[in-house]
């Protein structure tokens, strides 16, 4: 079919608006539930890196996380010598701008704080891998990982975020016992059972050595950025 | 094809809904023409989500729903697209139904749109999509179309189906996300195997498919 | 610096390669392999539109698709998030962009226009050109990250179509069983293929 270049450019105008305006419809109607997505897969993560269950089922209902987490999860915002700030929530936070000020969580248990969570987040080997990492009240024991969001390979790095993985941090310490940070290392295949650092190391993901490593270097910065603040909370309880 | 094709084409207007031809149309993609393995199309994508069931399951629906509406939707303007924007026109449909369906999985399943990341996108590259529109929906009616969209995205959807399945038994001792391998025969040294999570894995049971439904079909090609 | 570079060239062309562990490209990949000659071809016009198309893209992501891209335009424009319109105007770039690389050739190289010619209308529907683009958004690269990643995703795809296009040729007579001829046998190999293309994962940089 043998059309003139006006008709060819009226049609094409004509495709163009339609798929426009259809697509900017189902971008507006559809965008408060998917921030609301965001939200709650962020939640979520919190409440399973504390070590918090869906009551019946496999998994959370969307009320369910709200509900638990309101009623389990205080949010705070610390700067970084480890104090509270007052009056502050982590949504407030501008990561470009509020570069000295930390966001944590606590996890409140027949009200006391059963654990603190911190959002941990680096460079692996393809991406930027986001978590949550809860240390127990002690402030150096971790009680559960999660990872929530990474561009890694499936079934190579991409298995960080597996059960398998994370359950080796549970019961990790990552500081020694005289309060020193140490932080957890992924290690190339397995743990050494016998060896005086075993407590701070994690069994490895075979075929994913450099998203391990980018694992262990994140958790070290992050770490280090909490120092003064997990310091004050090791020192409160006594030391370890 | 090309008989087929023509075939529809001169089809009487008064045809039934599901005539012999329309039924052909429709069947054929299932093995005498498969997509995947006889027309080599839509690989790409194919084999990047087969690793867990879940996934693919959702990557065939999502294919099926773009697949047969982008052929209506071409055969429906047949008689208006100007012949020299006809590609950019095709990519266009299916670019805004690939949107559509990845804004929906973002807000209602947004678990799996996690886990696909990009390869909803892939959609759009997808050759079995604009193929499909290129060799049958600019000639045809939007009813047979429809029927030819749905029968290659099911053709497609169980090849996708069988690797998966193939995959996660062997790679992760799963169906569906649930255990089937009993903890007695890993306690006596059953292990699952890694190699069929990783690429490799996939390609060598898609190779191993072709080779029985072309034995079975006495298909030779080259 | 440079090391940093030089070590995502060498992810991106062995260790996940784009074809041999994303899948992409399959299609052509397949296609196109029957003659060591035509593979060279497709591969070369493949890394040639990857580099231009990936760094167009990450532009036109960074500065206008990207939420809050449009704020150097004005200040009220912060909250616009047209990111849902990313993969249209990535498929639309890409077919711009190998039209105009396709009319440019014929300009003025008459001999590679003769070479590559017929394989750019192919490259527009090709997954690894798409997909390259959406995986830079997804790792967010930089500009310099996305040249060095577009052009080392297509010197993969190069590689990887060459080498099959020579051991299908050498394969072609083969005693195989009926039903194994052409497709099957050609996913074995690329099976065999993406196992030796892995065993670089354990190089450390």
């Amino acid at each position: 079919m043998q059309h003139s270049n006006a008709y060819t450019f009226r049609f094409a105008a004509m495709v163009t608006i339609v798929c426009s305006v259809l697509l900017a419809g189902a971008a507006t109607l559809l965008k408060p539930r998917q921030d609301e997505n965001k939200l709650l897969d962020k939640k979520k993560n919190i409440l399973i890196s504390v070590g918090i269950e869906p009551v019946n089922g496999e998994n959370f209902t969307r009320s369910e996380i709200n509900e638990t987490y309101a009623n389990r999860i205080k949010e705070l915002v610390i700067d970084l010598k480890g104090n509270i700030v007052e009056g502050k929530k982590p949504s407030d936070l501008d990561p470009g701008k509020d570069t000295e000020l930390l966001p944590i969580y606590e996890s409140i248990k027949d009200g006391e704080i059963s654990a603190y969570v911190l959002p941990v987040s680096g460079k692996g080997l393809w991406s930027t891998i986001n978590g949550y990492l809860a240390l127990s009240s002690d402030g150096v024991t971790v009680k559960g990982i999660t990872f929530y969001s990474h561009g890694e390979t499936p079934g190579l790095g991409g298995e960080i975020e597996k059960e398998w993985f994370t359950n080796n941090f549970i019961g990790k310490k990552i500081a020694d016992e005289n309060g020193t940070l140490v932080s957890i290392n992924v290690v190339k295949g397995k743990v050494d059972p016998a060896s005086e650092k075993a407590i701070h190391q994690v069994d490895g993901i075979s075929g994913a050595t450099l998203t391990a490593n980018g694992v262990s270097n994140f958790l070290k910065e992050d770490l280090k950025t909490y120092e003064p603040f997990l310091k004050t909370i090791m020192n409160l309880k006594g030391g370890v | 094809m090309a008989d087929e094709v023509k075939a529809v084409a001169e089809a009487q207007p008064k045809e039934k809904l599901f005539s012999k031809k329309n039924k052909r149309t429709l069947l054929e993609p299932f093995s005498d023409n498969n997509p995947i393995t006889f027309q080599v199309l839509g690989i790409c994508s194919a084999l990047a989500t087969t690793v867990q069931m879940r996934t693919a399951l959702v990557m065939t629906l999502a294919v099926i729903f773009v697949l047969s509406l982008s052929n209506v939707t071409v055969s429906l303007l047949r008689k208006f697209i100007p012949s020299k924007i006809r590609i950019i026109v095709e990519l266009a449909v299916v670019a805004t139904l690939v949107i559509l369906v990845d804004q929906i999985l973002k807000a209602y399943l947004y678990d799996i749109s996690k886990q696909l990341s990009v390869f909803v996108g892939l959609i759009i590259t997808n050759c079995i999509i604009l193929g499909r529109a290129e060799a049958f929906a600019l000639q045809n009616k939007a009813w047979p179309s429809f029927l030819d969209g749905l029968g290659n995205g099911l053709g497609y959807g169980w090849i996708l189906m069988v690797i998966a399945t193939g995959r996660e038994i062997l790679g992760s001792g799963s169906i569906m996300g649930f255990s089937i391998i009993p903890e007695s025969l890993y306690a006596a040294g059953y292990e699952n195997m890694g190699l069929m999570v990783l690429a490799p894995g996939a390609f060598i049971l898609l190779g191993l498919l072709i080779w029985a439904q072309r034995s079975i079909t006495k298909t030779v090609h080259e | 610096m440079l090391e940093h570079y030089l070590s995502l060239f060498l992810k991106s062309v062995f260790v996940e390669n784009i074809v041999l562990a994303f899948f992409l490209g399959m299609c052509s990949f397949l296609a196109v392999s029957k003659k060591v000659e035509t593979a060279f071809g497709l591969g070369l016009a493949v890394i040639f539109v990857l580099t231009i198309t990936a760094p167009m893209n990450w532009i036109i992501h960074e500065y206008l698709l990207r939420e809050g891209a449009m704020i150097w335009i004005s200040k009220s424009l912060a909250g616009m998030d047209l990111s849902f319109l990313n993969f249209i105007t990535f498929i639309a770039t890409i077919a711009a962009m190998v039209q105009l690389v396709e009319m440019v050739i014929d300009k003025y190289s008459p001999t590679l226009y003769a070479a590559l010619g017929i394989f750019l209308p192919l490259i527009a529907v090709n997954c690894a050109i798409l997909g390259s683009s959406l995986f830079m958004v997804e790792r967010e690269y930089n500009l310099p990250e996305t040249a060095v990643f577009g052009f080392g995703a297509g010197f993969g795809f190069f590689l990887a179509i060459v080498s099959i296009a020579a051991i299908r040729y050498k394969t072609r007579y083969s005693n195989v069983p009926a039903g194994l001829k052409g497709l099957g046998l050609a996913m074995l190999i690329t099976g065999l293929m993406s196992m030796a293309f892995m065993l670089f994962s354990g190089i450390q940089l």
